[in-house]
């Protein structure tokens, strides 16, 4: 048993059963919260659930925070497509500047020193202090494009965690030039052009590593799956607002550019009795065969194209890697983050410079709705928000379905696979081997509390049992 | 520079402490410094303070203290344990150097708490300590 599983966000568990002949017979990955936000939001006022959904999460609530606003623009009145122009800038460049600054943590903060010192290292490397003592130019780097995130979050929010800036049908307030000329100019916080040439180095750093590394990032707790991500109407990479797309591990569509509205027609949700996160599939496929991927390397395999050209450039050579067949590697989703983090940075430098992002913005007439459904690309993955209210504008139900949910089944398959792969008939268990269950987790930069919508700080751990239940490992760590 | 740094969580009752007291002494006459306000330390509040000459972080403390509260110079722990979830003043001072080499000075305001529940507001018993930590503070001003 891992208990708990580190440098992730949130608490689980990982537990192996081993058979009589010390092969493993049974391998899972559980997360042991009690959600409640669906619950415990019903009655509140609808307009309140951007702000209330948002504290699932001290990672990502950027995301939470607008996937409710697209929500309960529709209960307000407004389509995503009918919002102000300068509403829907402001909101993409917060959008951008959480993915980038998500991203960056994820990277530098918790996944970086599995690659720098290896799965095999000390504990005691295992983070990014020791980063910061052996690679401080990566690691101060690292420093500065989370910080450019968080500031540029900060200036349209109001502060960097739990800020607000959609309203229903708009925007909270209006972005000053002085605050915008603040991210295009070298200041404490470097330039936006900084943060895009480092985002550069940094995916050529990674495809370094891979050169140097592949075959073990080729083969690392890689299996074939399903892929779910949001495109735009040309099939580009869409993070904001667009139509969902899967596909199967060969590439053959699974779902074709669907509407937002549809998603409960797609898509089931399964339960397991060991686990508080649940299980969501693709109907038409089935429990099985319908579960997918989600968040950067998903979303780099759903897509034609990315709409920014240095990101689009490292986009074809990703695909070239795989002769433009899904990437199954579940390593590689470094790499696709990576893209994205250049994605962002290009994506924020044409949003600061657009002439309307300053404008004022004006909320337009409309007639109340009673529901509203927002779906968009969280970090990890595509985020669904659904909420109904009564004719008063309280909520009566809210569903979410949460990134880390869609990937439930994908890390459970990859704990499988080095259970099999490192685990099986060892004589003793060491630390390092419990570390590569936890490398496999970690690729998919889970949000645990997310998924289950708990509070609190939240491990994980790994414990291996033998075939008459008795502990033959156990993995216990302060949560990281 | 000089910055005041405000650890904790108002939703927790006196686990707001460190956030109480900013609050309270941004209002003093002749205060003059940037606060800021954290749920939790992060790596890159390393490269804040190597900007600052002095930093003084301020935190409620689970434990007693005598008096209520306790006002020291803040050690450089190297050796602490670095994780996204706690990450303690010392190491940020450690990271600091190590990344920046910068050695700003810095102390450490504890307030003891007692009540941790999923409430705003302090406790009584915290009001009283924070008046106290207040106090001793005010006479350090103009900070």
């Amino acid at each position: 048993m891992i208990d708990p599983v580190t440098r992730v966000e949130g608490h689980g568990r990982v537990t192996v059963q081993l058979d009589e002949a010390g092969n493993v017979d049974q391998a899972r990955f559980h997360v042991v919260e009690f959600r409640g936000f669906e619950r415990f939001i019903q009655g509140h006022p609808y307009w309140e659930a951007p702000l209330l959904v948002q504290r699932l999460c001290g990672i990502c609530p950027v995301s939470h925070h607008l996937a409710a606003a697209k929500a309960v623009d529709q209960i307000y009145g407004v389509d995503p497509r009918d919002l102000h122009p300068t509403a829907t800038m402001i909101r993409r460049l917060l959008h951008y500047a959480q993915l980038f600054q998500s991203h960056a943590l994820h990277f530098f903060y918790l996944a970086s020193p599995d690659l720098l010192f290896g799965m095999e290292a000390p504990v005691e490397k295992r983070s990014v202090g020791a980063v910061a003592m052996e690679h401080g130019d990566l690691a101060r780097k690292g420093i500065q494009m989370r910080q450019f995130g968080q500031e540029l979050i900060k200036a349209l929010a109001g502060k960097k965690i739990h800020g607000i800036t959609a309203v229903p049908g708009g925007i909270h307030k209006t972005f000053y030039p002085e605050e915008r000329d603040y991210f295009l100019s070298d200041n404490v916080t470097p330039s936006v052009d900084t943060m895009i040439q480092w985002s550069q180095e940094v995916v050529t750093f990674i495809k370094d590593y891979h050169d140097k590394n592949f075959m073990w990032l080729d083969s690392f707790a890689s299996y074939p799956s399903g892929h779910l991500g949001l495109v735009g109407t040309d099939g580009a990479l869409e993070l904001y607002d667009g139509r969902m797309r899967a596909i199967d591990s060969r590439g053959e569509v699974t779902l074709n550019d669907v509407d937002n509205d549809s998603y409960l027609k797609y898509f089931g949700e399964g339960v397991e009795k060991w686990s508080y996160m649940k299980f969501p599939f693709l109907r038409h496929l089935g429990r099985q065969h319908g579960w997918n991927r989600v968040g950067p390397l998903a979303r780099l395999n759903v897509c034609d194209s990315i709409s920014t050209p240095l990101a689009n450039a490292e986009l074809r050579e990703f695909k070239a890697y795989t002769n433009g067949r899904p990437n199954n590697h579940t390593m590689h989703s470094h790499w696709a983050r990576l893209i994205e983090i250049l994605h962002c940075a290009e994506q924020i430098r044409n949003l600061l410079n657009e002439p309307r992002l300053l404008e004022e913005v004006e909320r337009p007439p409309v007639s109340r709705r009673p529901e509203g459904i927002g779906i968009i690309e969280a970090p990890r993955g595509t985020l669904i928000h659904h909420y109904k209210a009564d004719e008063k504008g309280s909520i009566t139900k809210c569903n979410l379905i949460v990134s880390t949910t869609h990937n439930n089944e994908p890390m459970n398959r990859a704990v499988r696979w080095v259970a099999k792969n490192v685990l099986d008939q060892q004589k003793a268990i060491t630390d390092g081997m419990l570390n590569q269950v936890e490398v496999a987790i970690r690729a998919y930069d889970p949000c645990l509390s997310c998924a289950t919508h708990a509070m609190g700080q939240m491990p994980l751990k790994l414990t291996v049992f033998d075939a008459d239940g008795a502990v033959v490992a156990e993995h216990v760590k302060h949560p990281v | 520079m000089r910055i005041l740094i405000g650890i904790g969580n108002s939703g927790r009752n006196d686990d707001g402490l460190g956030w109480v007291f900013l609050d309270r002494i941004k209002q003093e006459a002749g205060f003059s410094a940037d606060i800021e306000y954290r749920y939790q330390l992060q790596v890159e509040d390393a490269e804040l303070i190597s900007r600052a000459k002095h930093v003084i972080f301020v935190d409620s403390y689970h434990g007693v203290l005598p008096g209520g509260f306790k006002f020291e110079p803040c050690k450089v722990a190297p050796d602490s344990v670095f994780t996204s979830h706690v990450l303690p003043p010392g190491a940020i001072l450690h990271l600091c150097r190590e990344l920046y080499g910068k050695k700003p000075g810095a102390d450490l305001m504890l307030i003891q708490g007692s009540s941790w529940e999923l409430h705003s507001g302090l406790s009584p018993e915290a009001e009283i300590r924070l008046g106290r930590a207040l106090e001793f503070f005010r006479k350090k001003l103009p900070f």
